[in-house]
């Protein structure tokens, strides 16, 4: 790319300015932003999707393979340059596994004779061997985002984009095609990756960061991440051990947590926690209670089987698990949305059979993971208004509502269009909307997924006020640093049952419980468990670091 | 829940050539088209549910069968009172018979498209249209509305819950109430069909729609000896029906 600049119809700045950037073959780039800093423009700009599909005017010099290609159509580009997105719903179009295959090779000509062995060797390339002729619908998201790729592939393009591609996936899902990925970088792929978590940037060749539609970094994913500030800058979370060694005044921090722990040892740093670590208060008054609950889908399918789960006031509870686990399932009893097959659910001392959702959606407030499925009005003020004006209240009292709503969630452009929005406001939108009809309990189903670091820190920002305000919140969430800085408890589904209630801290010390979620723990926490101890954020660890008097010289 | 027909199975009707399952549904909405005598339209009936059951298309009638009672049942009601336009409401023993036939041929269609559902890939439709020269765009639009289905049914249940959690009640009020109460449903639904339309209409360029290359297909089906028996019976079917019409055997009064 050279001198890359585009600008779409109406935009106050361009959306891509001066980008000058070189691939070489068989590289792994990562590139980084904020939301807005042009980092799908850059993608859509390399595949034709701008301005074939999205009008914007494109300038500069773009080449793949040498090849220069200004006024080459998406479908011309098949075969040179493939690109996944995030919503694999939106890029399977069969109904069985192999007509997926070789839909690609089809289009392209390829000869009929050729086409089993293409696409037996690009089912096995993601390691979906073996499910030709399975029906895509019925596939977990991580084989439908394999797929998906497994359909580009079989086109054998040199070139592959990936735009956020395990953003909507568990983390099992998420392994899953970083393996490809890496197996992909293995057979000299050119990969082009756009993500927002830091992690899976540490083994690129190169890592691009984007801000405001320029490149402001570019280069080795070690150097850059290290640098805090610039990462900050940039609307970029920077490792966890990047911020501690910045934090500790260290210079040159490694990014593999042995590595890092190493490094401390032999600068002398020892954690020392304080004896008794400050507990959550539980008062006894319960919000949420559920008693032997059992689950059973329509099609027989038990979803949640002998479930205990008892949610006092004012508690911060993260639910967990792999997809498919139960959790939505559970969260969906809390509000009456699903009816037990087995056992009782009470909200505020009264069993939810019965009452009318209504009713029970004053008393448990229940965010979607996707705020579309529930915007629809023309404004914002409208949008937060739909709620009170359903429970019939009076206007003086709905207009008292909104605005407190509104407040609470940061938002004051009340005539905005809420399609308009980025993805971080509308989730906040979504949230005031629930607020307004003034729920003691908040359950929020993935509240960060989507979103750049900026808007979940902002999210996470936003229900730890609630939280403080009173309210009880229990959130969905496959995001360990979320788990581990925001809430209070955690509540570990596996196969429709509780694996695991209880303090965050022994959850993240206990490295069977992880395996079973197929969860991480915070570098931070892995950090520090080195270290002897199990803080939860970086802030944690660095407050028991003891002070060092007169450093070395 | 499955919201498509297709019933994988290795039957006889299955291996037919997607031209000749095409081709039996044709035939037979045409003979049930063109014949209102109900007697006549019995063996056709017979013929349709006898090929349901060895395909494996029971449980889909089953799904269905409230639609098949209702449409029975309204359209008999219906043309029984008024057959006779000049005293609308009275029940007449023509408008019995013409409403028995109309619900039979109703059924018929629903029936005959069951079994062609039950039989037939959406891919399999839309090779079939390619080749009696339907231009492939129309077969494959057709193709993608049919594998849409279920997503945007899971879109909409989505949405539902999610109003519902803001104190949306759909079952009160009046008439226009009511259908008021649908905009809060419509509009995301619309708008999140678009933006997926929008998102798939880019990832089937990706993969090579519109290159600008000849097109290849690996469904490859070659008409087999049932084919030949399937095709002599339908045209059979076909012509036999045509016959009763023109005779005026098949058809009620003059």
């Amino acid at each position: 790319m050279r001198g890359l600049r585009c600008v779409y119809p109406g935009a106050a700045r361009p959306a891509l300015d001066d980008v000058d950037l070189e691939l070489p073959g068989g590289a792994l780039a990562v590139v980084m932003g904020a939301t807005g800093a042009g980092r799908s423009t850059l993608a859509n700009c390399l595949t034709r999707i701008v301005p074939c599909f999205v009008p914007g005017e494109v300038t500069g010099d773009i080449r793949l393979l040498g090849e220069p290609i200004a006024d080459r159509r998406v479908g011309e580009l098949a075969g040179t340059i493939g690109m996944v997105f995030q919503d694999f719903e939106a890029q399977l179009f069969s109904t069985d596994v192999t007509q997926e295959m070789v839909f690609g090779l089809e289009h392209t000509g390829v000869p009929p004779g050729e086409m089993p062995a293409r696409v037996t060797h690009a089912l096995a390339a993601v390691g979906l061997a073996g499910f030709e002729g399975r029906d895509p619908t019925t596939l977990s998201g991580g084989e439908k985002q394999r797929l998906a790729i497994a359909g580009l592939l079989a086109l054998r393009p040199p070139i592959m984009i990936l735009d956020e591609p395990t953003t909507d996936l568990d983390p099992v899902g998420r392994a899953e095609v970083l393996r490809v990925l890496a197996a992909l970088r293995a057979e000299r792929l050119t990969l082009v990756v756009i993500e927002h978590d830091a992690q899976a940037a540490l083994d690129a060749d190169v890592l691009v960061l984007l801000h405001e539609g320029r490149v402001v970094a570019c280069g080795a994913p070690r150097t850059i991440l290290a640098d805090v500030e610039t990462c900050t800058a940039a609307g970029v979370r920077a490792p966890d051990v990047a911020r501690v060694f910045a934090a500790l005044g260290l210079r040159d921090p490694p990014l593999d947590v042995e590595t890092a722990a190493d490094r401390l040892r032999a600068e002398g740093v020892r954690p020392r926690p304080p004896a008794f670590l400050p507990r959550a208060a539980t008062s006894a008054a319960p919000a949420v209670e559920v008693r032997n609950l059992g689950y059973r889908y329509p099609n027989g399918h038990r979803a949640l089987v002998d479930v205990n789960v008892r949610i006092a006031e004012g508690e911060f509870v993260a639910l967990v698990g792999r997809n498919g686990s139960g959790k939505t399932t559970l969260a969906k009893h809390l509000n009456g949305l699903l009816v037990p097959t087995d056992g009782h659910v009470a909200v505020m001392g009264r069993d939810i059979v019965g009452l009318p959702l209504e009713e029970l959606a004053q008393h448990v407030g229940y965010v979607f993971q996707d705020p579309d499925h529930q915007l629809f009005a023309s404004t914002v003020e409208e949008e937060v208004a739909f709620g009170p004006r359903n429970l019939g209240l009076p206007p003086a009292e709905i207009e008292a509502r909104v605005d407190e709503a509104l407040a609470a969630v940061g938002l004051d452009a009340r005539d905005a269009d809420p399609f308009l929005l980025d993805k971080g406001v509308r989730q906040r939108l979504a949230v005031a909307a629930v607020l307004a009809l003034r729920p003691g309990v908040l359950v929020l189903d993935e509240p960060t997924t989507g979103l750049d670091s900026e808007e979940q820190l902002q999210m996470m920002s936003l229900l730890r006020d609630l939280h403080a305000s009173g309210r009880t919140i229990v959130i969905i969430t496959h995001t360990p640093w979320v788990i581990a800085e925001y809430t209070e408890r955690v509540v570990l589904l596996a196969d429709g049952r509780v694996r695991y209630d209880g303090a965050v801290r022994p959850f993240f010390a206990d490295d069977d419980l992880l395996a079973a979620a197929a969860f991480r723990a915070p570098d931070v926490t892995r950090l520090g468990r080195l270290l002897g101890c199990t803080p939860l954020s970086v802030e944690e660890l660095v407050s028991w670091v003891p002070r060092r008097t007169a450093a070395c010289p | 829940m499955p919201l498509t027909l297709y019933v994988p199975a290795p039957t006889r009707l299955h291996r037919l050539h997607p031209v000749t399952k095409l081709a039996g549904l044709v035939a037979f909405v045409i003979a049930a088209f063109v014949v209102d005598r109900p007697l006549a339209l019995v063996p056709l009936v017979a013929a349709v549910f006898g090929l349901i059951v060895p395909a494996g298309g029971l449980p889909n009638v089953r799904r269905l069968r409230v639609m098949f009672v209702l449409v029975f049942v309204f359209t008999v009601v219906v043309w029984t009172l008024f057959y006779e336009r000049a005293r609308p409401g009275v029940p007449t023993y023509d408008g019995l018979l013409y409403g028995v036939s109309t619900a039979m041929r109703l059924d018929t269609f629903l029936a005959a498209g069951i079994l062609f559902l039950t039989i037939t890939r959406v891919e399999e439709v839309a090779y079939a249209l390619g080749c009696v020269h339907v231009p492939y765009k129309v077969g494959f639009t057709l193709t993608l509305s049919f594998r849409l289905v279920p997503v945007f049914f899971d879109a909409a249940l989505a949405v539902l819950q999610a109003q519902r959690c803001r104190g949306l009640e759909l079952a009160r009020g009046g008439l226009v109430q009511r259908l008021r109460r649908f905009v809060p449903i419509l509009v995301p639904v619309l708008i999140g069909a678009l933006r997926r339309a929008d998102r798939m209409a880019m990832a089937l360029e990706l993969r090579g729609f519109n290159s600008g290359r000849a097109r290849t297909t690996y469904l490859r089906a070659r008409p087999g000896a049932a084919d030949a028996v399937a095709g002599v019976l339908l045209v059979a079917t076909t012509v036999g029906y045509l016959a009763l019409w023109a005779s005026g055997v098949g058809r009620l009064g003059g």
